[in-house]
């Protein structure tokens, strides 16, 4: 795809299948696409596609596949890994379009999206009969349900009620080769599926193996009642060991937070929401279920942050107070702005009780890299966010950056962890695939993806080692995740 | 052939020399690896039994939050190869929703490793979900990883006869539209007995005092026993699979057929079920071609 008339070709030919306002192919209106929310690399897609239906997504798809020519599946372009990046140019689906919720179906507790639909809206439309979508991710306003699946996406109340794959009952799939395939529990069926879990295996892809069309999503029932503190702490070695005493204490939050000093000063600047600007550390602890229960959990927790000399545990005091404690944590890293011009976010994970240890850790490499490194994160899961702040305008602060980000990676694994969460590897952290894993299991993976793109043309150059890179490898502005 | 491997590296070196293997007893395979309370994490070799997993994980007050029938001669292989459950599965989910990471010895004796202990980790695909309910046909699972959650502090589990279909079904659709969060809610009609309803309760104790209160106030008497459920599935393997909201006209058409079924999730255990159906037959066939290219495993 390197001469002008190929592209002039290939825009006709998608044109005949999506009409003409659904395709993208001057430079200036595909810069939008050149990268997702990870920004030190871009490159431009070929050209990029809007279909408005799974059968124009076949035939977009039918249509790479006699041309030879990479797809690259795209939601709402949240990724911080870079899953979306077209490394090497290519015809980019975007799912946009595709964004309706097709079916509530509260006696069965599911619900049938669009791969398009915004995260937040499957609540929005299943709150009326008393139930919930449970994965939120902090972008849950504007990611899709398309790419949660992709990247088996997370959030804050993930700790009790699990991640994507657990409320993911079933998908269609459009594979590479332009056949369809509907994966795990269909919309009206049961949910024993025979065979092998082709579903689960789809969860987490980083849209390898495909393009998501239309997804089954579990609902769970709004529980009754919710408790939502701040516990505030002078340090964050002691916030850390709060939250490996109330696991050990036999407790399962709905989502436990752990915000620094940084975070919370930077928070409060923009959103003025009351954090003490003096705590070194704060928890947010939020319990859900039935009321007597949570009153029992709750003297515990605030038992158990007390012993760890909290110097203040503050209840939000109703529902409003509630939401926007909430709103407040999940633009966190909205108000780095304030802070840095530029940063990166890593998303390692250690076991619950390696987090006093990898904490001071992230001060460590702070001190040795000076790096202001502030951290707000899944505490419960043992899910670090660490944004190291730099400026791109300083001469070595990139590579000191990148350098800090990498050890800490390094120290994760060394605890029996991992580098990504909920994130992804995407083009970011490839290199740590064989860190993390031997050989043998990055060619099993491999042997996966073969089931479902012999021809490795579906979103390629991602996750495994020896993937080409962008020419342009570049650090320019970072967009607000 | 059967093949009885004394330890991992000698069924690395058994399965590739092999022509066909339709059984590995992995007793010699069954250690505790690590449990580490304050992380709610345990690795566990495949050998062990569920019940002596279990055992041990309640030392520290902790369980695997699944209950198929038999624990003490399931192994934690046999239960992540057949995706075993049991009546608690309509609160706690599968063991797809527990297991974290995995060993497996692929059929040309590579010992492969997928996800790891910590309890988010979206690092490479997702091989676990692949082996479990997979039989171990594309590999044997020699090692698993969980997150754990704590013993309840109460539980409780009540039952009521119903007169008939249209009775338990106004009962069912009454605890289904309430607050009560029940971890077990199942039906049975097994060998004469009537039909009957049963829910169960777990959690902090001031819960599961007030919900069983709600459970009497629908006609649900106290202390009910679960052990209908290993009973009746010693004899029946076979199972229906449908939407909840069809468990009822499902029923209907069984007759006097018995049966024990998850009602909250409908799935319907009775001896004249076909079995179900899988899609996706292209995709399955790639799958076993690619991980047992040479058919050394059953399936």
């Amino acid at each position: 795809m390197n001469s002008k008339a190929d592209k002039k070709n290939l825009t006709r030919l998608l044109t005949e299948i999506v009409g003409g306002d659904a395709v993208l192919a001057d430079d200036r209106e595909l810069v939008v696409y050149e990268c997702d929310a990870y920004t030190l690399q871009k490159n431009l897609p070929t050209v990029v596609v809007l279909p408005g239906s799974a059968q124009e997504v076949t035939a977009v798809v039918r249509l790479c596949a006699e041309l030879d020519l990479p797809i690259i599946p795209r939601g709402a372009g949240t990724s911080l890994s870079g899953a979306v990046l077209a490394v090497d140019g290519g015809v980019m689906i975007a799912l946009t379009r595709m964004n309706r919720v097709l079916a509530i179906d509260p006696r069965n507790r599911r619900a049938l999206v669009e791969a398009g639909c915004v995260n937040a809206w499957i609540t929005r439309d299943a709150e009326k009969h008393g139930l919930f979508y449970a994965p939120d991710p902090s972008s849950q306003t504007a990611c899709t349900i398309g790419g949660n699946i992709a990247t088996n996406s997370g959030g804050p109340h993930t700790l009790k009620n699990g991640v994507t794959t657990n409320h993911i009952l079933g998908y269609e799939m459009v594979l590479p080769d332009g056949s369809t395939e509907w994966l795990g529990v269909e919309p009206d069926g049961g949910e024993e599926v025979g065979g092998y879990d082709l579903r689960g295996a789809g969860i987490g892809s980083e849209g390898m193996f495909g393009v998501v069309t239309r997804v089954l999503v579990r609902l769970m029932k709004s529980p009754p009642a919710f408790k939502t503190f701040l516990g505030v702490f002078d340090s964050v070695d002691q916030a850390s060991q709060a939250v490996s005493d109330i696991i050990a204490a036999g407790i399962v939050p709905a989502a436990l937070e752990m915000m620094d000093q940084l975070i919370t000063q930077a928070l409060e600047e923009a959103y003025h929401f009351g954090f003490p600007l003096d705590a070194g550390a704060v928890l947010i602890v939020e319990l859900d279920g039935l009321p007597k229960g949570v009153e029992q959990q709750a003297r515990r927790v605030e038992e158990v942050c007390r012993q760890n000399n909290a110097s203040e545990v503050r209840l939000a005091r109703d529902d409003a107070e509630r939401a926007a404690l909430w709103k407040c944590r999940k633009r966190a890293f909205g108000a780095i702005g304030r802070l840095s011009p530029n940063y990166v976010t890593q998303d390692g994970v250690v076991p619950r009780s390696k987090l006093p240890e990898i904490m001071r850790f992230i001060r460590s490499v702070s001190d040795r890299y000076e790096l202001r490194i502030p951290n707000v994160f899944h505490a419960g899961d043992g899910n670090i966010h660490p944004l190291i702040l730099y400026d791109e305008r300083e001469p070595g602060q990139v590579k000191r950056a990148l350098q800090a980000g990498s050890d800490i990676l390094g120290k994760c694994i060394e605890l029996g962890g991992s580098v990504t969460g909920e994130h992804g590897i995407g083009a970011e952290k490839i290199d740590f695939m064989s860190k993390q894993f031997a050989k043998d299991d990055l060619d099993a993976m491999q042997q996966l993806r073969r089931v479902f793109d012999p021809e490795k043309r579906c979103n390629p150059h991602k996750m495994f080692p020896g993937a080409k890179r962008c020419a342009e490898f570049t650090q320019k502005k970072q967009i607000p995740a | 052939m059967t093949i009885k491997p004394g330890s991992i590296s000698e069924l690395q070196e058994l399965l590739p020399q092999s022509q066909r293997v339709d059984e590995v007893s992995l007793e010699a395979v069954a250690e505790l690896i690590e449990h580490v309370p304050e992380d709610m994490t345990a690795t566990v070799q495949a050998g062990m039994s569920l019940s002596e997993f279990q055992s041990r994980l309640a030392k520290a007050g902790q369980w695997l939050p699944v209950d198929p029938p038999h624990p003490q001669a399931v192994t934690i292989g046999e239960l992540l190869a057949c995706n075993l459950n049991g009546p608690r599965r309509f609160g706690c989910g599968t063991i797809r929703d527990w297991v974290i990471g995995m060993a497996v010895v692929l059929p040309d004796g590579r010992l492969i490793r997928n996800g790891g202990k910590v309890v988010k980790n979206v690092a490479g695909f997702d091989l676990c979900r692949l082996f479990v309910g997979a039989k171990n046909e594309l590999g044997i699972i020699v090692e698993a990883a969980f997150k754990l959650l704590p013993l309840p502090e109460a539980q409780a589990h009540l039952a009521k006869t119903c007169k008939s279909l249209g009775q338990a079904e106004e009962l069912l659709e009454k605890i289904w539209a309430s607050d009560l969060q029940a971890t077990v809610l199942d039906m049975h009609r097994i060998d004469g007995d009537p039909l009957t309803l049963v829910v169960g309760f777990a959690g902090p104790s001031a819960d599961v005092e007030a919900q069983s209160g709600a459970a009497n106030a629908l006609g649900f008497a106290d202390d009910a026993s679960l052990d209908y459920d290993a009973g009746f599935r010693q004899a029946t393997l076979n199972f229906t699979s449908v939407a909840p909201g069809n468990l009822i006209s499902t029923l209907q058409k069984l007759g006097d057929e018995a049966f024990v079924a998850r009602a909250g999730n409908g799935v319907i255990y009775h001896s004249s079920a076909k079995p179900v159906a899988t899609p996706s037959p292209v995709l399955q066939k790639r799958v076993k071609e690619i991980f047992d290219p040479k058919g050394v495993l059953p399936g």
